[in-house]
This record gives C-alpha cells, sequence and structure tokens, in this order.
C-alpha cells in the first residue's frame, strides 16, 4: 500500500490548520503591522477553556467551544487595550511591539502550566469516527477543520470585499493616518479586527486540541507556524496566507517522510530562511 | 555563605551573557531573541569534550566559542539583511533549531536525558573544585568580558555599531556596509554567550536542552532592559537583581514547579512594564 496517499491528506489537514491560524494573524498585522506572539497564546488558552468546562462542569464540546472562542476573543482586546494600543500611541516600533508580545505570551504560558500542570491534555472524546479515502486515513475533527477553514475563509472575504467594516480595514492597511483623517473611527475598527483574529485563534486552538491535543506551549507552535505561514506567503495578504500555509503544510509533511517528526520546527525554520534570503516579501508581494 | 557564593558564581556567569547580549540589543539595535542557543553551544561543546574527549577546560572553551562563531557567521548571513521584528522573529527561529538539535540529535547529546558528570576546569594540576576557586575563574572571565565590551564599544567599529542603531540607512548612504556589522557583533556576541556557557556547564557539571531553550532568551532580554540598554553596568545590575528575585520566591515556600513558571511569568511581566512604563530600565542610554 502505498504512503502516499495518507502524506497528502496529512499535509492538506496541517495546511488548513495553519490557514485557520494565518487569517487571523494576517487580518491583525494588515491593520497593526506587527508580529504579534499572543496570537498563539489565545489559541492555547481558548483550548483550556474548553478543557477546564468539560472537566469541572461536563460542558459538551460545542456550548464550550463557543465560550471558549469568546474567552479569547474579549482576552485579545483586553490585551490590546493594555499593552498594544498605548505602546502604539507612543510610536513604538514594531521591535518593541513584538517583544512585548513575547512577554505576555510568556506570562500567558506560565499561568496555564500553573493552573492546568504542563502536561499534555485531549480534548474532547477520543475515539472519533474514522474515514478511509483512497487508502487514506481520515478523522471527524480533521474533517471539520478542514471545513472550518473554508468557512472561515469565506466569510472573511465576504466581510473583507463586500463590507463598510472591510473597506475601512483595508484603509487602515493601507495608511492609518489617512483614514483617520477621512473620517474612518480607525480605533473602534482595530479593536474590532483583534476581537475577530483573537476569536480565530481560539476557534483554531480548539480544532487543534481536538484533532492533537493541548499543552501550555502550544501557543509557541501556533504562532511561528502562522507568521512562517504569513510571511512565506505575503505578510498582511490574507489570500498569500493560504498558499503558504500549504506550502508549509506539505512541506513539513513531505519532509518529515524520510526523517522523523522531531525535525519538523527545523523544516518549517528552514522554509522561513529560504524565503527571508531569496523572496523576503512572500509569494503574494503586496 | 556557600550559598551566597553559589549566586556570585550565577551572577558572574549571567552577567557575562547579558553584557554580550547588550552589544546587540542596546548598542546596535537588533533584537536578538537566540542568545539562550549560543550559550547552549558553549555548554554542549564544553560538556562533550571535557566528559567524552578528556580535554582540559580552557581547550573545550575555546573549541566551544569557535563553533559558536562559525554557528552565528551562518546564521548571522541570513538575518543581518533583516531589521526590526524580522530580525526577532528570524533569530528566534535559530534558537529552536539549536534547541531542536540538542534535543534529538541523541547519539551525541543523549537528548532530553542531558550530560552528566562534566568535570571541572584544570590549570597546571590545580583544579578549581571548591566553589570559591571557581568564583575566581568566573569573575575573572566577566572582568575579562567587561573590559573587551568596553574596548568594542569605544572604538570606531563600536560607533559604527550605534549609528546603525540610530539610523541604518544614512550609514549605507556614507559607504558602510552595515550588514557586515551587524553579522560580525552577532558573532562576537555569541562567542561570549559561548564563554558564559563553558562556566555553566563545568559549574553545574550538568547540561539538558530545556537551560538553552527560548524562555532564557527572554530572561536575558529582561536583564538586560531593565538593566539599561547601552549601559554595561546596567546589564551586570539587571544580571544581579534577576537572579536575586527568584531566590525570594524560593523562600515563599512554593513548590519547585509553581516557583519554575513564577519565575517566568515575573520575566514576561517585567518585559511588558518597562517596555510600558520606563523602557530606558535602571540605567539604560538607549531605549528600543
Amino acid at each position: 500500500m502505498s504512503i502516499l496517499p495518507q502524506l497528502i491528506i496529512n499535509s492538506i489537514i496541517a495546511g488548513a490548520t495553519y490557514t485557520l491560524i494565518t487569517l487571523g494573524f494576517n487580518l491583525a498585522y494588515g491593520t497593526t503591522k506587527f508580529l504579534n506572539a499572543v496570537h498563539g497564546s489565545l489559541a492555547a488558552v481558548a483550548g483550556y477553556i474548553v478543557f477546564f468546562l468539560g472537566r469541572s462542569f461536563g460542558l459538551s464540546i460545542v456550548p464550550s467551544a463557543a465560550l471558549g472562542i469568546f474567552g479569547a476573543s474579549v482576552l485579545g482586546v483586553v490585551i490590546w487595550r493594555l499593552v498594544f494600543r498605548p505602546l502604539r500611541h507612543r510610536g513604538a516600533s514594531p521591535a518593541v511591539l513584538f517583544l512585548s508580545s513575547l512577554g505576555v505570551f510568556t506570562m500567558i504560558q506560565a499561568v496555564l502550566a500553573i493552573l492546568f500542570t504542563s502536561q499534555f491534555q485531549q480534548l474532547g472524546n477520543v475515539g472519533s469516527p474514522r474515514y478511509e479515502f483512497f487508502g487514506a486515513v481520515i478523522t471527524k475533527p480533521q474533517v471539520i477543520i478542514i471545513l472550518a477553514g473554508i468557512f472561515i475563509f469565506a466569510t472573511l472575504f465576504i466581510l473583507l470585499n463586500k463590507t463598510m467594516f472591510g473597506k475601512a480595514v483595508k484603509a487602515i492597511a493601507d495608511d492609518e493616518e489617512v483614514a483617520r483623517i477621512i473620517g474612518i473611527q480607525t480605533d473602534s475598527v482595530t479593536t474590532l479586527v483583534f476581537a475577530i483574529s483573537s476569536g480565530i485563534a481560539g476557534l483554531a486552538g480548539i480544532l487543534i486540541g481536538i484533532d492533537i491535543g493541548i499543552q501550555p506551549t502550544m501557543g509557541l507552535w501556533v504562532f511561528l507556524e502562522g507568521a512562517i505561514s504569513a510571511i512565506v506567503g505575503g505578510i498582511g495578504n490574507i489570500y498569500g496566507g493560504v498558499l503558504g500555509s500549504f506550502l508549509l503544510g506539505f512541506a513539513e509533511n513531505f519532509g518529515i517522510w524520510k526523517i522523523s517528526g522531531a525535525w519538523k520546527p527545523a523544516i518549517a525554520f528552514g522554509i522561513l530562511i529560504v524565503f527571508l534570503t531569496l523572496r523576503p516579501k512572500g509569494i503574494v508581494r503586496n | 555563605m556557600d550559598y551566597i557564593i553559589h549566586l556570585l558564581i550565577f551572577i558572574s556567569i549571567y552577567a557575562i551573557l547579558a553584557m554580550s547580549l547588550n552589544l546587540l540589543v542596546g548598542y546596535t539595535g537588533l533584537l536578538s531573541v537566540t542568545h539562550a542557543a549560543f550559550y547552549g553551544v558553549g555548554a554542549y561543546t564544553t560538556a562533550l569534550l571535557m566528559k567524552f574527549a578528556g580535554f582540559n577546560f580552557f581547550i573545550a572553551l575555546a573549541i566551544g566559542v569557535v563553533i559558536a562563531l562559525i554557528a552565528s557567521f551562518l546564521i548571522g548571513l541570513v538575518i543581518s539583511k533583516l531589521s526590526g521584528d524580522y530580525y526577532a522573529l528570524g533569530s528566534l527561529g535559530f534558537n529552536i533549531i539549536v534547541f531542536t538539535i540538542f534535543l534529538n540529535w541523541q547519539t551525541l547529546t543523549r537528548g532530553p536525558l542531558g550530560i552528566p558528570g562534566i568535570p571541572r576546569p584544570e590549570l597546571f594540576g590545580f583544579t578549581f573544585s571548591g566553589n570559591i576557586a571557581y568564583l575566581a575563574l568566573s569573575f575573572a572571565f566577566a572582568v575579562l568580558v567587561y573590559l573587551a565590551c568596553r574596548f568594542i564599544i569605544g572604538s570606531s567599529f563600536g560607533r559604527a555599531l550605534k549609528a546603525i542603531r540610530e539610523d541604518e540607512e544614512a550609514l549605507k548612504c556614507f559607504g558602510y556596509h552595515t550588514s557586515v556589522y551587524k553579522l560580525v557583533i552577532f558573532a562576537i556576541a555569541a562567542g561570549f554567550a559561548s564563554v558564559a556557557g563553558a562556566l555553566y556547564a563545568s559549574y553545574i557539571t550538568f547540561v539538558d536542552p530545556t537551560t538553552f531553550y527560548l524562555p532564557e532568551s527572554v530572561l536575558l532580554l529582561s536583564m538586560i532592559i531593565l538593566g539599561g540598554l547601552s549601559n554595561l553596568q546596567g546589564s551586570v545590575i539587571g544580571a544581579a537583581v534577576l537572579i536575586l528575585l527568584p531566590e525570594a520566591l524560593r523562600f515563599v515556600g512554593f513548590p519547585d514547579t509553581i516557583a519554575a513558571q513564577l519565575r517566568l511569568f515575573v520575566y514576561g511581566l517585567l518585559i511588558v512594564l518597562l517596555m510600558l512604563y520606563r523602557p530606558q530600565g535602571i540605567r539604560g542610554e538607549y531605549k528600543l
């Protein structure tokens, strides 16, 4: 039996997961222009909210996932208001914002480890249904990841192209100063952008938690896979982000075909380095 | 008394790390999130050469520095072309790759088990086995690194670094190859970090991958920002404060695993608060 169909399926699942992460990441990057490590933390937070609600109150997955997404969204906005917005008002450089996000990231990871220990935890029921597909296996959570990726992509596409909100986001992405001058409420639009992007990060975290599991350190991987996909695709461009996500998904899964999966991080950064040297603006140039 | 000497040894080692990182972040304005990787390269090289090849500490240390220089040169070729948050992300990636190597090249590094039983240094038949002798050794290295950093900062090369920090584009217009300067200072900082790693490995006599991962790089950044960027004394102060602070947590009596996480929490919080309210730290002459 050939291993190829399974590799392709796994690559598509990884690509869809990274797409979910990158969509939210790019949305926020477009308006705020800095690499935000907290994006990954919010995925972990949402995962742990679901874990906590399920363990302590026996809440089923759908309502607890809704609360997890809401929690991530609220926390994202709070951090934006308390940390990033004041810094940006003072004209802080992207490096300072990135460093501060790394500080918040470290705090959240520590809190999660104190509250829930550093152990690996599984979300939802383990023995989920599996489907056969040209000799490859795919589980129900993985099908949901792919569907969620398509759904979020379509929703964002409509939101950005067919609504006033979308126009405002694009205007801020082009030039925040001018956008403010022509009367766009840049502050409330950016806050809303953070709420949406954090919510998407939360959704991604929960789905990863059901598919693979959660750990306090997962935030780092979510952030890095999101940032690498975004940079490879062309940062700030949501369509490029999707391309970057699938490129990363395929490269990682075909890369670990011959070598151990433990080297996945090295493959991801290898790709980042290749792009930073040869094509720093990514696949889709802005 | 022994406990105080132990803390002073740690402060010396971290002062070396903080001063060398300050060359990059404070003087050149490059946010490097990979210093722990070179610290680890020095520690692992010394550990392996001393334990399995019977090398003398000082030769192992020198070889560690050479390996750190080579590694930093290779990665520096890529990231020296970047700036700002991209530089930070690129360097962070290198920290993760090095950690992955420590963790997964099991035939060489024994992976997560780490390497125990690293011998203490020996010089002309004298073994630095006592803690006072070790303090003298690590303090001497810290002073040497301090003097070397002073020399670098005072030289024309150091002035060019500060100019890169203030306005890289302008300096390029004057015909300076700024990426060469950024590469050289990156390698120098890596070499010093590797010295600290050698001192750490031979003092603790044990190394494992987690010591040289991202949280350590974040800790080093909090140290130099707290002490103040672009100020060497500030780095020493920052290192001392952040080595002593967690000891207070220990006396409060938290269990070890929680104390470790609380420490990380404090480092993160410190970075956020400093960035928001006092980006120049205690004695900084520059803020990011």
